[in-house]
């Protein structure tokens, strides 16, 4: 490369010698604005094979995705309207739940629709929660939850941070209206054990929550918000908290509550024993228990295969309609009469 | 100074209108504040008793005052929303324009000029774009259009026309017909000097002794070595005379006698000695004194000029040289055909722009010189009106003249300005010619650089009449003011009328000519609506005899009046307020002085280099800067809005959606560098195809590519898109996402919504750009991968510094599951649907013009101009290396210009010959000023 510059430069030196001092700028296909570059002309040709591609790619995905959903059992169950007696106004309700004195246990029974192989996941839905609101997202204080030595660390948590004069571990809003409601499931008279362990990412459970760790003087206001939390088991292990904590994108979430590891079959009369302890009322928010099987892509989920499925279809369709419009009025490329000073001669 | 202005600061169109569209963001920006702050009010509840709204909660969201919460979410929402505002747009469009500046125009090959080594410069980086939308051009004549350089050209001696030289515009027209011209190769003997440019066989080396009737030759040499004012200095050999004329025409006409074999030599106060070759025999060389019995000179309404010469063997002639129209009147009543056959020259002369003079004589006898000499003696000496007492005199002899024939002098146009000016014109600019000069030299420029010809209808609006002269000759100040007021506005209102009715009627084009002392009276208030209504509706318009501050005033007129972008160019100091004045000032720099450089925005060496400026560079920065701001503006509100949307669902209490370091490096390092290689390398056709199909202009002038209706377009897909982003990907968050049912958080669905921005986003410029080179790809993917690597890093590493852990292992949660990436497949293409949609049907359906040349040319490999430059750099052509030659001359000491006898400066000129004092006009002492600074460059 270099020889042979060298080579050209002194075959011509002579001719090219400058003749003075030259302000003459350096060929470079960068300033003479010559990269090389591809030029890709959308045309209908373009723009039918990409609509037919992507018709290609998407309408199996969309129908692999949505048959993983469709093979996913799933049980939603509304219980926090069952659960009061009598079909109260929302004070009452209110003031019935925030009752300490009255056992809310209440059954209900959800029937199998079709087979169920384990793992089961059960979760509960609320509605109108609003765990995304700027208030309480930063009611939390992540140091307090790793580190022991940083219980007194409450900055953030206000007005959960500290009560009776000593700092609450965990403090926060968040951790303060931890979900208190229980499930108990049997089928007729066999219990179906709930398995707690696991329903958290493995990285919250290591890396966010110590496991020295453990929760103190908490609940012990005179306002409580929720479950309280069991003062010898550390925050790493404390799965229900870690769920809660890692606070939802909208108003209207679900949460692991646990897995059943058991066959449940078709037509299957599950009674589920509820602690109905946990106030929506006051925010006429639902509550909802849910049990699902599981797919490659998760829970049910028909949004994502429908979607894949109508932008493919649409592609499709779409290609076929221009190929249409092509073969019958086809643009011929780079007609001059297109120009506009061809299509109106007087230029204006 | 009188005519100087205060230097104004120069700002795009485009930054302007940019401006309103960063307006009406703020208020946008507002109203989605608004509305979040009212929703905040509105929501807030102590029944979300999770939110610890208990006795003193702090203000902001305190329930019993929900007035207090709005205003404090207002702000809250301002600084969250504050993304909106491109602010790094400001930044990037600086780099952009200033890597312009400095790395393209300067460096552009195409606009060195390699005779004066002169690259392109741009003073300023601020207007680049603003040379996409140029629509009027205003235009200096005398070394801007020309080069002040006269020669000799054509002739026509005894009904026969000689000379094969080929003009400027012949080759344009010619070009334009699709016709051939047979250009005779010059032979190598032809003399290259300046002021002579003429061959033809016929004639040349003493072969007109051959011709049919020698004698007439005989006449007409002599005429153009006798009849002037022109002194010889230095040497008196033929190679090293100097000519000292009032105008180069004349220099031009004396130097052409000498090649014919006329050499005058010298000039005593009586007489004007020739050296006469092959006059009565091949080869023979004599020299002959003539006594030069009168002067009659010229003036403006003379528009000729006379001597009577008395032969070594008595014979007595008058010779006289001047305007045709004025010649004809007084010619003899014999030799129809040699007068037919000449005026069809003349006027062939005239349309190649070529400027004539008639040459005449007449034999006198003894007595009747000797009677009009002593009226003529008289009227010299006469103390009251003697010039007109002079003019009445000279009437008596110069009349029943003999046509001898005439002569064709090439006002030499610069290279390629009338080539230049068609281009520009088919490109939908008009150009006006604001020159010093009188009407007539005006009037020819016009025709020679092909802004005027014979199909337009010319319009003439000028002080030279007879009322307006009665009125002068009578010298009350506030009658003629009077007169040229009233006949200026009957002459608007009348052209006006046939403008209109021409140009709506008829479909013909309209030159306006106006003259100075008019422009005066039209540029005042009451009739300046009407000018610039007939201006506007006029394809050329030549402004003559105009100073220096009216230049500028003519510009403001149609920068202020009609509101559209215009360009000055000129090249001296009389042209600085004009280059000041127009939205954008271009100075020819190289000979005359540097004071319109140093006033301009951007300087070039030659005039046909403004092509290379307006339509390739002009062009580009503005289509890619208003792909930068559309661009800019679509992808800060797609942001945005997704933030916008999310905060329907937190209650209004304008939680962020994305991590604050998200937010903070979304301009500045994940969709920063792609736009700016946008900026730099979007090319939509070539620069060839762009000087190919000068009409592909017009899309700037009529600002196609930065209208509200195409922001709306880019506002409408932004919201589209960050609709498309913020429900898809919180839509099914409400479920299980992996195998093992676990459930996203908000910071797991705001990464996986940043990720599809990020990647839609830089995506979406891809669509955007006509041309893609390396660097796009590198730095679009670049940028995607800049995310990722952020993201892999910020989230895989715990920092103590950072109190909330929000996004911790995030990306790597996300990266488990399956549905993360069904969804970067679906989000980014069904976001990018409706433009892909829309950008198909727009090409399919409505395409642009540059879009159909895209598609003629679309088989074409660009070529490649490193050979074509080199070769440039090499070789100088006989034509560029005399060129060359001619740059490298001294300039001549007389800055006048103009027509053979109506240079402005001659007057004053031969009047201080005389010793009489004659003051000079403003603009001759603005160009001398010039003159000299440039002299004193030099010297430095």
């Amino acid at each position: 490369m270099n020889n042979s510059a060298a080579g050209t430069s002194s075959g011509s030196g002579d001719v090219s010698a400058p003749r003075r001092n030259s302000n003459r700028p350096k060929y470079s296909r960068f300033t003479q604005q010559e990269l090389p570059a591809c030029k890709p002309i959308l045309t209908p040709r373009w723009v039918i094979s990409v609509f037919t591609l992507i018709g290609v790619i998407f309408i199996p995905i969309g129908i692999a995705a949505l048959r993983a959903s469709t093979n996913v059992v799933e049980i939603v169950k509304r219980y926090d309207a069952d659960c009061i007696p009598g079909n109260n106004t929302k004070a009452y309700k209110v003031a019935y739940i925030q009752d300490k004195n009255i056992d809310k246990t209440c059954n209900i029974t959800l029937r199998v629709p079709k087979d169920m192989d384990p793992p089961i996941y059960v979760y509960y839905q609320l509605d109108n929660f609003y765990q995304n609101h700027r208030r309480y997202v930063k009611s939390r204080n992540d140091a307090q939850l790793k580190d022991r030595g940083k219980a007194n660390d409450t900055s953030g948590c206000d007005p959960e941070d500290a009560s009776n004069g000593s700092p609450i571990v965990p403090c926060g809003l968040i951790a303060w209206s931890l979900f208190n409601d229980t499930y108990n499931f049997s089928i007729g008279n066999q219990n179906l054990t709930v398995n707690k362990r696991g329903i958290s990412w493995k990285s919250d459970r290591d890396h966010k929550f110590g496991n020295d760790v453990f929760p103190r003087n908490f609940q012990n206001g005179t306002l409580i918000g929720g479950a309280s939390l069991d003062e010898n088991t550390p925050l790493s292990q404390q799965e229900d908290l870690i769920v809660w904590m890692r606070t939802a994108a909208l108003p209207t979430f679900r949460k692991s509550y646990g897995k059943i590891e058991q066959n449940l079959r078709e037509n299957d009369t599950i009674t589920v024993t509820i602690k109905n302890n946990y106030n929506t009322y006051s925010f006429s928010g639902k509550k909802k228990l849910v049990l699902s099987t599981s797919s490659w892509l998760g829970g049910k989920n028909d949004f994502i295969g429908i979607t894949y499925l109508t932008i493919g279809g649409l592609c499709f369709f779409l290609a076929i309609a221009f190929t249409g419009v092509y073969l019958v009025k086809p643009r011929k490329l780079g007609d001059p009469s297109y120009l506009s000073w061809n299509r109106n001669p007087s230029g204006r | 100074m009188m005519n100087s202005m205060s230097v104004p600061s120069k700002r795009s169109t485009l930054e302007r209108k940019l401006d309103k569209l960063i307006l009406t963001l703020f208020g946008g920006l507002f109203f989605m504040c608004l509305i979040g702050a009212i929703g905040s009010g509105v929501f807030i509840n102590r029944k979300y008793y999770y939110l610890g709204l208990f006795e003193d909660v702090e203000q902001q969201f305190n329930p019993s005052n929900r007035f207090v919460v709005s205003i404090l979410t207002m702000f809250t929402l301002i600084t969250l929303y504050s993304t909106i505002i491109p602010i790094s747009l400001y930044v990037s469009i600086e780099m952009i324009k200033f890597i312009q500046c400095a790395q393209f125009i300067n460096k552009d090959l195409r606009m060195y000029h390699a005779e004066t080594n002169t690259p392109a410069l741009a003073r300023t980086s601020n207007l680049n774009e603003e040379l996409g939308q140029v629509e009027y051009i205003f235009s200096d004549k005398t070394g801007t259009l020309t080069r002040n350089l006269m020669e000799f050209f054509k002739c026509s001696i005894g009904g026969v026309s000689y000379g094969v030289g080929i003009t400027e515009i012949e080759r344009g027209q010619a070009q334009r017909e699709g016709r051939a011209l047979n250009e005779i190769q010059k032979s190598d003997t032809v003399v290259y000097e300046k002021g002579f440019n003429f061959d033809d066989d016929r004639i040349m080396r003493g072969a007109w002794r051959n011709e049919r009737d020698p004698e007439i030759f005989k006449e007409f040499f002599r005429c153009l070595a006798l009849c002037h004012t022109v002194l010889p200095e230095g040497d008196e050999s033929p190679e090293k005379i100097v000519y000292q004329a009032a105008s180069p025409d004349e220099a031009a006409l004396v130097t052409a006698a000498k090649h014919f074999g006329f050499f005058f030599y010298r000039r005593t106060p009586t007489t004007v000695q020739l050296r006469e070759s092959h006059v009565e025999k091949m080869g023979n060389i004599q020299d002959v004194s003539y006594e030069i019995l009168n002067v009659l000179e010229f003036n403006s309404t003379r528009k000729r000029q006379s001597v009577v010469c008395r032969y070594p063997n008595g014979r007595l002639v008058l010779y006289c040289k001047g305007a045709d129209n004025v010649i004809y009147e007084r010619l003899a009543g014999t030799n129809q055909d040699i007068k037919r056959l000449t005026r069809e020259h003349l006027e062939q002369f005239g349309s190649s722009g070529l400027r004539t003079l008639c040459l005449a004589y007449r034999d006198l006898t003894i007595d009747t010189y000797e009677n009009w000499n002593e009226k003529f003696v008289q009227a010299k000496s006469s103390l009251r009106d003697r010039e007109k007492k002079l003019d009445e005199v000279a009437e008596m002899i110069e009349k029943d003249l003999i046509l001898i024939g005439s002569t064709a002098i090439e006002d030499k146009l610069q290279e390629g300005v009338p080539d230049c000016i068609d281009t520009l014109s088919r490109a939908g600019i008009k150009i006006w010619v604001l020159t010093g000069d009188k009407m007539e030299t005006a009037i020819n420029i016009a025709y020679a650089c092909n802004l005027i010809n014979n199909d337009m209808k010319q319009l003439i609006i000028t002080s030279e009449t007879d009322a307006i002269r009665e009125a002068e000759e009578k010298g009350d100040p506030v009658e003629i003011s009077r007169v040229i007021r009233d006949s200026v506005s009957h002459d608007l209102k009348r052209c006006l009328e046939e403008a209109q009715q021409d140009l709506h009627i008829f479909g013909q084009k309209l030159a306006l000519v106006i003259d100075g002392k008019c422009l005066m009276y039209a540029l005042d208030p009451s009739f300046r609506v009407d000018l610039l209504k007939l201006s506007l509706n006029c394809s050329s318009v030549v402004c003559c005899r105009v100073s220096p501050l009216q230049k500028a005033q003519v510009t403001s007129l149609v920068k202020k009046g009609a509101r559209r972008i215009t360009l000055s160019i000129g090249d001296g100091a009389n042209d600085v307020s004009m280059i000041q004045a127009a939205h954008v000032g271009v100075g020819i720099s190289g000979l005359e002085g540097m004071q319109a450089v140093m006033a301009s925005d951007f300087a070039i060496a030659q005039f046909r280099f403004l092509k290379d400026l307006l339509l390739v560079h002009g062009r580009w920065s503005y289509i890619r800067l208003c792909k930068v701001i559309t661009y800019f503006f679509y992808k800060n509100l797609t942001f945005t809005l997704t933030q916008f949307w999310f905060t329907f669902h937190t209650g209004f209490s304008g939680q962020r959606f994305y991590d604050d370091w998200f937010q903070s490096l979304y301009n500045v390092i994940f969709t920063a560098l792609p736009v700016i290689i946008l900026g730099l390398f979007d090319k939509d056709v070539s620069a060839s195809l762009a000087k190919k199909y000068p009409q592909l202009y017009k899309e700037g002038i009529r600002n196609t590519y930065f209208k509200w209706a195409v922001v709306g377009v880019w506002a409408f897909f932004a919201f589209y898109q960050s609709l498309i982003f913020y429900y898809f990907t919180t839509t099914a968050s409400e479920n299980g996402h992996n195998s093992s049912g676990k459930i996203f958080g908000l910071w797991d669905v705001s990464t996986m919504a940043f990720t599809c921005v990020v990647i839609t986003v830089n995506l979406r410029l891809l669509m955007a750009c006509n041309s893609i080179t390396r660097w796009h790809h590198l730095s679009i993917s670049g940028s995607i991968l800049a995310w990722f690597v952020f993201i892999f890093i910020y989230s895989g590493v715990m920092t103590p510094n950072d109190r909330q852990e929000n996004v911790y292992f995030t990306i790597y949660v996300l990266m488990s599951t399956f549905y993360f990436y069904l969804t970067l497949l679906l989000v980014p293409i069904v976001a990018l649907f409706g433009d892909f949609l829309y950008l198909g049907l727009q090409r399919w359906f409505f395409p642009y013009n540059y879009q159909i040349v895209q598609e003629i040319h679309r088989d074409e490999v660009d070529s490649i101009s490193r050979t074509e430059f080199l070769e440039i750099g090499n070789h100088l052509t006989p034509d560029e290396a005399r060129s060359y030659a001619i740059a490298q001359l001294p300039r001549e000491k007389s800055k006048h210009t103009g027509f053979a006898f109506d240079s402005p400066g001659y007057e004053s000129f031969f009047a201080s010959q005389a010793g009489v004092y004659v003051p000079q006009k403003a603009w001759d002492v603005a160009r001398r000023a010039s003159v000299r600074s440039s002299k004193r460059t030099s010297q430095r």
